[in-house]
């Protein structure tokens, strides 16, 4: 059956998924030329440049891979390089060398976390290792990032070392069924050994972040836990159980009231500003950026003609507001859209087992709440948190967590099922498990 | 599998709340696009017209093109998007203004926003400069459609002057503004007192002024006719504007205090605090009127309702009132000033008025003062010819009497010329520039 699969994708040979990609990059890329401001065309050309040979050197390095599926390569392709062309247009067009090494960078990460999880045996015994890893992590950043913060600075180059719990929290949170059926009486709970470990790691975290005042990222942890919990607790049975849901609902909302309450003097003020009475103070982000989307309108003022661009955070914290600036509400939408596309193609191409179920679920997770936190954030609709968007936010650590998660994502669509394997290559005989 | 499934179903749930959120994120940038605009420095704003067409407002107006005091008798009413001035037609209409829509753009060079309003730009002119040295307001509406054609108010300003040694009140527009009423409140208290005893009952009313009157609490309320107007019905104390025969009014046992302070709020005052009657022209908030009263004998309270005391009416809700009057339905119409919009993109909407108000009295009290204030308008034949008009005039005391402002307010009976209007001139001397003179100018001009 697998052996029919790829099959018929080699003969598919997704020749027009690879025309849509080139094609979309080649408008996109002729819209700069022609209604971008920028001094030389040769900035323009050095971009499209970059952008066309990118993309015909990722589809012959894909064409190298041996998968189920491609999609979420294909995708990840035209999202990678949608993100290179709006970066570079910020505030005048002007090829970003440094976006374009960081999202090849992310693209590498990729295939890495592909190949860290597509044997859902071997992932899973290398919990203890995520265990550690966290810790380590933890203890760098005690070490590195100076009093109460998350960036560690080298050179020129800032690393946030907690972006990296991400990827490593999901794996933990994802789980088999079988690790699922071994369960002990802790106290007057009953429930999987790795149960307790999960919980009691997301409490460290958490705890941890709140420490080091990134609070922003904490709704990413709790959401990864919170849908590993729903699916323990609602384990064995086939249905939600409404009641526990409902219980951890209500615990989740106490919790978040209890963070609202001792939340520091900083977090408040952003939570009860009323941004347009404090246009020059703690609102001024999201003013220039509702001020920036409402003068791009629908299709945008075009690549490089924003004023965002002036302000901090522009291609980070803000980036949907400048890209809607620029390039339009319609574009700022059908970039997210094109996210949430990657994140669905899970529910086409579906995880043929449980773990790979939990990790796309937790990878969906993240990437929810992280574009949730950034875009509404940054339009007022949600405090303004300061997150990155995945893959279209300007920064290393981001993009190359964001594409291991992808790489994870990947890895549910495109499994292998060896027992106890030591090494596996491209083309291995696959199994089967329906 | 089942727990597969599940897991599908989460990530769908998380999906379509994110897409929801997406469309919620859609649907308020485009609704409130506009707002945000406001806060823009990057838009460019269309002109403000007056009904024949004149610029009344033009952001990038110069004095070699429209003359230096081109907009100097409207421009504290008109205002301009320099955030010095609010509660203005263009602070409070930048959006009709702005070159831009969510869908269109920016489009600084060929947007056509505009704003047509009701006004006259040569009136205006004419009765701005009928004040002479005088500072004062002067606002005038159709009564019966509730068109704002006239609305001055001086000191005015200069936009090509600067913002620098201003004179005080030169920022805001004094019609919308409370001012001590004098006896023109005793239209006001003519009406209430008509809706609560009855026509019949208030015309059998006859006091004695002897110059003054000393009241249940033992103080005086002068007459400005200091050897007294003798017996009177409230006909000829109306016309005289007799104080002492309005606080034996107040006295008589007729006059039923809590009735006339329920008619009060229904004409709209705020009555001891309680809310008032919300005036609100085209976004532009405008003060209505409010007094304190307490018992008959009350020395502020009689004042009260002869104008002095602690009742303040604004300039524009007296002139609202007399379209209850001249009309004679009892309820105003609503007056607006702007007549159109058109849009970024050139879609012209039109606007009409906001309707009328509430029942504020009977047709009858209506009626019934409609005729006192047309037979004293009698009275100025001379000094504003050629108009039946209902009038009544008014002094009040501010400063702890140091100065006198004058008001004159009324109404033309001819439905030609349905104009009801208010004029006040601060700090009134005894010679120069009367409220007449500037009535004449305002019904002469339009």
């Amino acid at each position: 059956m697998a052996a029919e699969k790829v099959k018929e994708n080699a003969k598919l040979n997704y020749f027009f998924i690879k025309l849509f990609v080139v094609l979309t990059h080649i408008v996109l890329l002729l819209n700069v030329y022609l209604n971008g401001v920028y001094d030389d065309a040769a900035a323009v050309i050095i971009l499209s440049a970059f952008v066309i040979a990118s993309d015909v050197i990722y589809f012959m390095i894909l064409g190298t891979f041996t998968q189920d599926t491609y999609t979420v390569d294909y995708l990840l392709v035209l999202i990678a390089n949608i993100s290179l062309i709006f970066q570079s247009c910020f505030g005048g067009v002007q090829f970003n060398l440094k976006h374009f090494i960081t999202l090849t960078a992310g693209m590498i990460s990729c295939h890495a976390g592909y190949l860290f999880t597509r044997n859902s045996f071997k992932a899973e015994k290398f919990r203890p290792y995520c265990y550690a890893g966290i810790g380590v992590l933890m203890i760098v950043i005690l070490l590195f990032a100076g009093s109460r913060s998350m960036w560690i600075n080298i050179g020129s180059f800032s690393v946030q070392p907690s972006e990296f719990m991400k990827p490593l929290l999901v794996m933990i949170c994802a789980s088999s069924l079988q690790s699922q059926q071994t369960k002990k009486k802790y106290w007057i709970i009953r429930t999987a050994p790795n149960n307790i470990g999960m919980v009691l790691i997301s409490v460290l975290i958490i705890a941890f972040q709140w420490w080091c005042r990134d609070l922003g990222s904490i709704p990413t942890f709790a959401a990864v836990t919170g849908c590993a919990l729903i699916n323990r607790l609602c384990y064995p049975k086939a249905a939600f159980s409404k009641r526990k849901i409902g219980a951890l609902a209500a615990g989740a909302v106490a919790l978040a009231v209890l963070a609202v309450k001792f939340a520091p003097g900083y977090v408040k003020d952003r939570l009860y500003v009323d941004i347009w009475a404090d246009q020059y103070g703690n609102g001024y982000q999201q003013c220039r950026a509702l001020i920036a989307m409402a003068e791009g309108g629908w299709l945008g003022k075009g690549p490089g003609a924003g004023r965002l661009s002036n302000v901090a955070a522009y291609d980070t914290d803000i980036v949907f507001s400048s890209v809607s600036e620029e390039w339009g509400l319609l574009a700022a939408i059908l970039f997210v859209i094109l996210i949430v596309l990657m994140l669905a193609t899970s529910l086409i191409n579906t995880p043929k087992c449980y773990y790979h179920g939990t990790i796309a679920v937790g990878v969906t997770a993240v990437f929810v709440v992280q574009m949730s936190l950034n875009i509404f954030g940054s339009c007022n609709m949600i405090p303004f948190t300061g997150v990155t968007l995945p893959f279209l936010s300007n920064g290393g650590t981001s993009i190359v967590t964001s594409g291991f998660l992808i790489g994870m994502l990947k890895a549910s669509q495109s499994p292998v099922f060896v027992r106890n394997i030591v090494e596996v290559e491209p083309g291995t005989e696959r199994g089967d498990q329906s | 599998m089942r727990s597969i499934r599940r897991n599908m179903r989460l990530i769908t749930a998380m999906l379509t709340l994110f897409m929801a959120g997406m469309a919620a994120l859609s649907f308020k940038i485009y609704s409130e696009s506009s707002f945000y605009m406001s806060n823009s420095d990057s838009v460019s704003l269309g002109k403000v017209y007056d009904r024949n067409g004149d610029v009344l407002f033009d952001q990038n107006a110069d004095p070699d093109t429209y003359g230096y005091d081109h907009f100097t008798d409207v421009a504290n009413f008109i205002g301009n998007d320099s955030g010095q001035m609010t509660n203005t037609l263009v602070s409070e209409n930048i959006q009709y203004l702005s070159n831009y829509s969510f869908s269109a753009g920016l489009r600084n060079e060929n947007g056509n926003s505009s704003i047509v309003t009701t006004l006259d730009h040569a009136a205006n002119q004419r009765v701005y400069d009928a004040f002479g040295d005088k500072n004062g307001t002067a606002i005038a509406y159709n009564y019966l459609t509730g068109e704002i054609l006239v609305c001055v108010s001086r000191p005015g300003l200069n936009p090509f002057g600067g913002y620098n040694d201003l004179e005080d009140g030169s920022l805001l527009c004094k019609a919308f503004y409370k001012f001590t009423p004098g006896s023109t409140q005793k239209i006001l208290t003519t009406a209430a007192a008509c809706e609560t005893m009855g026509s019949e009952l208030l015309d059998s009313k006859r006091y004695k002024c002897e110059g003054a009157f000393v009241n249940r609490s033992g103080k005086e309320i002068f007459c400005h006719f200091l050897s007294g107007h003798g017996e009177q019905n409230i006909r000829e104390a109306f016309a005289n504007s007799c104080n002492p025969f309005y606080a034996q009014l107040v006295e008589d046992g007729d006059f039923v205090m809590n009735n006339v302070m329920k008619v009060f709020r229904d004409m709209g005052y705020s009555v001891n605090g309680s809310k008032a009657i919300s005036l609100e022209i085209n976004g532009i908030s405008a003060e209505t009127a409010s007094t304190v009263l307490s018992d008959k004998g009350d020395f502020s309270t009689e004042w009260g309702f002869i104008g002095q005391g602690e009742t303040m009416i604004s300039p524009c809700m007296l002139m609202v009132w007399q379209s209850a009057i001249a009309a004679g339905k009892g309820c105003s119409v609503l007056p607006y000033v702007i007549s159109s919009t058109t849009d970024v993109v050139g879609n012209v909407t039109e606007m009409k008025s906001a309707g009328s108000t509430k029942q504020l009295f009977s047709p009858e009290t209506a009626a019934y003062v409609r005729e006192l204030m047309v037979s004293n308008g009698t009275r100025y034949s001379d000094s504003i010819p050629g108009y039946s008009l209902g009038l009544k005039s008014g002094t009040a005391q501010v400063k702890n009497g140091e100065e006198e402002n004058s008001f004159l307010t009324g109404f033309n009976t001819d439905t030609d010329k349905p104009i009801a209007f208010c004029v006040l001139i601060e700090n009134k001397d005894e010679w120069g520039i009367t409220t007449d003179s500037i009535v004449s100018a305002l019904l002469d001009a339009l």
